[in-house]
């Protein structure tokens, strides 16, 4: 007997057509991929099947009961965790576990077996407040609120998005124990990965089902979208010489918030027209030394020069010549694509003729014409991404800090966001990137690798593969982040 | 049950824990109590007088320090013309100007020609200042001792029923718990219901096995009782600090009040699931709610004055009657008897809007 | 760089699904139906008549109260009880007993101003019907000859348009801007603390500033009110009033991470400044704990010089008290809201 059967369903808010007749059925005990560009119709697809959203047309069964007219039923088999699963800020990690194992009937020495390797990172931490932990933390979180129960069919949507490759390897190790105890499970990423972990996937594109079948078929069925070519570093590669002058310059920084160091003595220094990936586990403490290094944070400790400014003292300075794209989205949603490049380029003191020519020019560049008077909270999120990257560097900084700026985007979209920034190293701008995709750590010059605060590892990819003796980067970090003894922010 | 007190436990988590909330939701009964117990009177007071006189006759004399002895008013400077207490008043130096004339008649009239000239910007005050000092002045000049006011002659009594001193907190009490009833019990529960579905939890308790009418009845509770610490602290304020009676039955100011309480909550319930955002809530409550219980409720400006459009609308603001009601009940000390009128179209408006709230919640997204 | 600020916060307002309504709506309520319910006078009083003698006396007498605009005729009622009966269930206000050539008058005083004008009207009416004596005082109103309540609460009115536009508007923009993440992008950008703060509050001014002159239009258009002082002190005591309003906002702003906070920290504080400004009860009347706050309350000095300025006329000269307290404290706010609002941590 099939756990889940979707037929013919469709969907569209006014004048957009999410779902358009979608047929597919998932085996009992089935680890079932959802997979897709952002805006393929894939949380629409959750939504109805959790009998969260009513479908235009078809029908759908769940566990043997119909999602429109058996919504009692279906509540009580499946178990969601929606895309933007958010917890109670003001509750601690314990409470918010807590609450939603009562609310869903199980306590949490019942449940614990099934989220521990998961919750037992975060589980000193239990009477912090949720507000008060980084993103990838609250992901891990809101995981263990999903799991706690067993459910006989469990949605995931995007479950990873922001958690590090450690972490992820253990949510999908669970997910396979769960697997054993009869669960189905349907889950939607958009990590290659996590991808080959599923039986079989379905890949929606434009609210269309476009194929079903094992991973490895529909990849290589669809690999212009899931492989695109890997990027050839040395086409067109800047000379960078030895002697080129230092951008960034760390010595000894220290951040520590009471007695607790989330930056804990880390020093680097990164070239002219370098890519310097920023890599570490969720709570490494990335976030925190990029926010020192643009001004936004007093080191406690430690010196620091950016484009040749005192991180302490001359950060007004700093903020002149330097761009940031930050882990929330932050162009502004009621402006036009236009509009937000006018607004970011006069901030840096841009005269109106140039800051036209240049827009044009990006525009063009970009593909982006016809979308130039468009509101950027309607477009799909990769294009938010490529033009917030396009607006850090409008007004040509030094050096370009960037935040996690592809998560939840498919390979397709993230290898252009790529060729953006070898487009912009190549005209000597300074690129510092953080990453959970490791294949987006191979693209780059030279890599840091954060584990407790402290920098472990630093070199260029192929150095650190031969170093710790590794196949691949996934490889490196995965052996230097379990070395980590405290996973917090 | 397990499931449902576990619920009230977080709900009454995320009250206590905003701590700054909690402190205006606790210290907004008591300064509005203070403030319309003490500070906001209409009484005749320290009204600046200016004298203006040349020479002043004995008996213009007894007359002007009969006035300045009352509480009422305070003699401030003397001046020679008309015009210069003019400017005094234009420049908000003084409120009121007195001038003595002599008599038409002669001096051997008792009767002495006053003119009282007076800031009229505030009619109602010009209006009270004028009977006030009228009756002062008119009074007989050997009578040593004046009082107030009663200039009426033989044969009038004047009874003023409830409320003998005329204390405007005996008004305003009633008011203001039928507006924070309402702002605490409305505002907040729609608030904290749409903060889930802004946050996006709500998908997942809605998935939940949980009955959605549970989390409904969950999320209400805590507030339920919030509001009843509330009430009592305004009562008991009331009672002990402002000496404001409480003539009728506890049992039914209390039973009117868990009435009222839920219709204010079929309100919260109401406007969350029209509002998508905490800021739409925030303001629908705002402009929907409090305005109308502020302006039409007759709390401060008596409703029978306004155009007859105005008193249809007011009509139907449900605080009205709540506030009509324990007026009557607390104040007057009436049986329920003579409320049913109001209790009746209060529980009416409740079931109504309790009906539709439930009907209209959506126990799937749109 | 502050240009394509100010352009930004326009757009987004112009944007926005509900501020230009308002900004539309809110004049014109303000103006069109807020004199009629901000009106403490006292009107339509329902008078029960319990007239034991019947008279031809008597019966003029209650034609008069018949006639009377503050008075409605509530009818006969037999005895006093009856009467009783009426206040009770709400339905007579007062109520005027005439027996053996007495009369006494029994108001409802739970609301202390209805009862207490309520009751002053009808002896006046009585005193007069029944002692024909002609008073030796003649009283002259100043200014406000028509007793119009609504040329007195007109120019308050502007105190809530400031307000709302200066105060709650900015706020909630700049908390919205910190909720949604995109204050972060802004602060690592070279825009300076003042660009910021003036290009958030330049165009709620401007639209306050709109607002009030649509207002003063309405009131000479609707209600033939005009200011009988010079208008541009109106434009510059609002401006004084915005500067405050507006650093208080942001103060708070500051010190609150979401906009239910700030909405209820603002709220607290505005009501209490309001009630104990003299908008609507007269200063002089609080007790002097109370009254000793006025000389720290902004609201106070604006509506006292705004009054002066609408309805009596004065200009610079009477009211340059208050405006420099108003200046003073203003700029104290001012200060305190630059110093609170910090870019880096």
């Amino acid at each position: 007997m099939n756990a889940i059967e979707v037929k013919n369903i469709s969907k569209s808010y006014g004048r957009v057509q999410a779902l358009c007749d979608v047929s597919f059925a998932v085996g009992k005990g089935e680890v079932f991929g959802l997979i897709g560009p952002d805006g393929a119709g894939k949380t629409s697809m959750f939504r109805i099947l959790c009998s969260l959203l009513l479908p235009d047309a078809g029908t759908a069964v769940v566990d043997g009961y119909d999602v429109v007219k058996q919504m009692r039923e279906v509540r009580s088999r499946v178990g969601y965790m929606p895309g933007k699963f958010s917890l109670y800020q003001d509750l601690t990690i314990e409470e918010n576990l807590n609450f939603f194992a009562t609310l869903f009937g199980t306590t949490v020495a019942e449940g614990y077996d099934s989220i521990k390797a998961i919750y037992s990172q975060i589980e000193r931490f239990k009477d912090r407040k949720a507000g008060a932990l980084s993103g990838g933390m609250k992901q891990k979180l809101a995981l263990s609120c999903a799991l706690v129960h067993q459910p006989s069919v469990l949605f995931l949507d995007e479950p990873t998005t922001g958690v590090d490759p450690v972490s992820r390897k253990e949510l999908w190790e669970m997910l396979l124990m769960l697997k054993e105890s009869g669960i189905t499970i349907v889950a939607s990423t958009p990590y290659l990965d996590e991808v080959r972990c599923c039986e079989r996937v379905a890949f929606l594109d434009q609210g269309k089902v476009r194929g079903i079948g094992t991973p490895d078929d529909i990849l290589t069925q669809f690999a212009s979208i899931f492989n695109p070519p890997g990027i050839d570093k040395s086409e067109g590669l800047k000379v960078k010489s030895e002697e080129s002058e230092n951008v960034i310059e760390v010595e000894h920084l220290v951040k520590a918030f009471g007695s607790f160091h989330a930056v804990d003595d880390i020093s680097f220094s990164v070239k002219r027209g370098e890519i310097f990936g920023f890599l570490g586990a969720n709570g490494a403490g990335k976030t925190t030394a990029m926010h020192m290094l643009t001004g936004l944070n007093q080191p406690t400790s430690g010196t620091g020069r950016v484009v040749g400014f005192d991180i302490r003292t001359e950060y007004e300075q700093i903020k002149r010549h330097i761009g940031y794209m930050s882990q929330r989205f932050s162009l502004y949603e009621d402006l036009t694509v236009a509009e937000n490049i006018r607004l970011f380029a006069g901030i840096y003191g841009m005269k109106d003729d140039e800051i036209r020519r240049k827009t044009d020019e990006l525009m063009e560049r970009l593909q982006f014409t016809e979308h130039k008077n468009d509101l950027v909270g309607s477009l799909p999120l990769g294009w938010k991404q490529k033009l917030a990257f396009s607006v850090s560097i409008f007004h040509e900084p030094g050096v370009v800090f960037l935040d996690e700026p592809t998560g939840g985007v498919d390979p397709a979209t993230r290898r252009q966001f790529w060729e953006l920034i070898y487009d912009a190293a190549r005209r000597g701008i300074t690129v510092f990137v953080t990453t959970h995709y490791m294949d987006e750590a191979e693209y780059c010059d030279r890599i840091s690798i954060m584990v407790d605060g402290k920098i472990s590892a630093l070199g260029t990819p192929d150095e650190l593969k031969q170093r710790f003796h590794q196949p691949d980067m996934d490889h490196v970090f995965t052996y230097l982040a379990r070395q980590a003894t405290r996973s917090d922010s | 049950m397990k499931q449902f007190i576990a619920f009230v436990i977080k709900e009454a988590k995320h009250i206590l824990r905003d701590k700054r909330t909690m402190l205006i939701l606790f210290g907004m009964p008591v300064v509005m109590m203070l403030l319309f117990g003490f500070a906001i009177t209409t009484d005749v007071k320290n009204v600046r007088t200016v004298l203006v006189t040349s020479e002043m006759s004995p008996r213009t004399q007894q007359a002007v320090e009969r006035l300045a002895q009352s509480e009422y008013f305070i003699i401030t400077q003397t001046v020679n013309t008309p015009q210069e207490a003019e400017r005094l008043i234009r420049s908000q130096k003084a409120d009121m100007c007195l001038t003595p004339s002599p008599s038409p008649k002669g001096e051997g009239s008792s009767n002495l020609q006053w003119q009282i000239m007076v800031d009229g910007s505030d009619p109602n005050m010009a209006q009270q200042w004028t009977t006030y000092a009228q009756s002062i002045l008119s009074q007989p000049v050997d009578g040593k001792h004046y009082s107030l006011p009663s200039p009426f002659g033989e044969g009038l009594g004047v009874r003023l029923l409830y409320n003998p001193q005329m204390k405007s907190a005996y008004n305003f009490v009633p008011a203001i718990m039928g507006m924070l009833l309402m702002l605490i019990c409305a505002m907040m529960t729609s608030i904290s219901i749409v903060r889930e579905k802004e946050k996006g939890t709500m998908e997942v308790l809605l998935v939940s096995p949980v009955r959605p009418l549970m989390v409904i009845i969950a999320k209400v509770v805590p507030y339920l009782v919030l509001a009843f610490a509330i009430l009592i602290t305004i009562l008991l304020m009331a009672r002990f600090v402002l000496g404001v009676p409480l003539a009728g039955s506890l049992f039914w100011i209390l039973a009117v009040s868990t009435l009222y309480i839920l219709l204010a909550l079929s309100l919260g319930l109401l406007i969350s699931n029209v509002a998508q955002t905490q800021l739409v809530a925030l303001l629908l409550s705002a402009m929907v709610l409090l305005m109308p219980v502020v302006m039409l409720s007759g709390m401060l400006f008596p409703v029978e004055s306004m155009p007859q459009v105005l008193q249809w609308l007011a009509a139907v603001v449900p605080p009205r009657y709540y506030i009509e009601a324990m007026r009557k009940l607390m104040i007057m000390g009436v049986g329920i008897g003579e409320v049913a009128r109001e209790v009746a179209v209060l529980a009416g408006m409740t079931v109504v809007l309790l009906a539709i709230a439930l009907k209209k919640f959506n126990v799937r997204l749109k | 760089m502050i240009k394509y600020l100010i352009q930004k916060e326009f757009l987004q307002i112009r944007r926005n699904a509900f501020l230009p309504k308002l900004i539309i709506m809110f004049p014109i309520v303000i103006m069109c139906v807020m004199p009629w319910v901000m009106q403490m006078e006292v009107k339509n009083i329902v008078v029960d008549v319990v007239d034991i003698d019947h008279t031809v006396e008597s019966q003029r007498l209650v034609q008069q109260i018949a006639a009377s605009n503050y008075f409605i005729f509530g009818g006969q009622k037999a005895t006093y009880a009856d009467a009783m009966k009426d206040i009770e269930k709400g339905r007579a206000d007062v109520i005027l007993e005439i027996r053996g050539g007495k009369y006494l008058i029994a108001a409802n005083a739970v609301n202390g101003t209805k009862g207490s004008m309520g009751s002053a009207y009808l002896s006046q009416i009585v005193t007069s019907n029944v002692t024909h004596h002609t008073s030796n005082i003649t009283p002259l109103t100043l200014y406000n000859k028509g007793q119009n309540y609504k040329l007195y609460m007109i120019p308050a009115l502007f105190a809530i348009v400031m307000m709302l536009m200066t105060g709650f508007l900015p706020t909630l923009n700049i908390v919205g801007e910190k909720e949604a993440g995109t204050i972060e992008q802004i602060n690592v950008t070279p825009v300076s603390k003042w660009s910021f703060i003036l290009a958030k509050l330049i165009p709620y001014w401007l639209i306050a500033l709109f607002v009030i002159t649509v207002c003063l239009l309405l009131a000479w258009f609707v209600y033939g009110i005009t200011p009988v002082g010079p208008v541009w002190l109106i434009y510059v005591l609002a401006m004084l009033l915005a500067l405050f309003f507006s650093s208080f906002g942001l103060i708070v702003s500051n010190y609150s991470d979401t906009m239910q906070q700030a909405m209820f920290v603002m709220w607290f504080f505005v009501v209490s400044i309001m009630l104990l400004s003299g908008l609507f009860t007269p200063t002089r009347s609080m007790p002097q704990w109370a009254y000793l706050t006025t000389y720290i309350n902004p609201m106070h000095y604006f509506i006292d010089a705004i009054r002066t300025v609408f309805i009596r006329g004065g200009g610079l000269h009477e009211t340059v008290h208050q405006v420099l307290a108003l200046a003073g404290i203003g700029t104290l706010m001012g200060c305190w809201a630059v110093q609170s609002y910090k870019k880096n941590s």
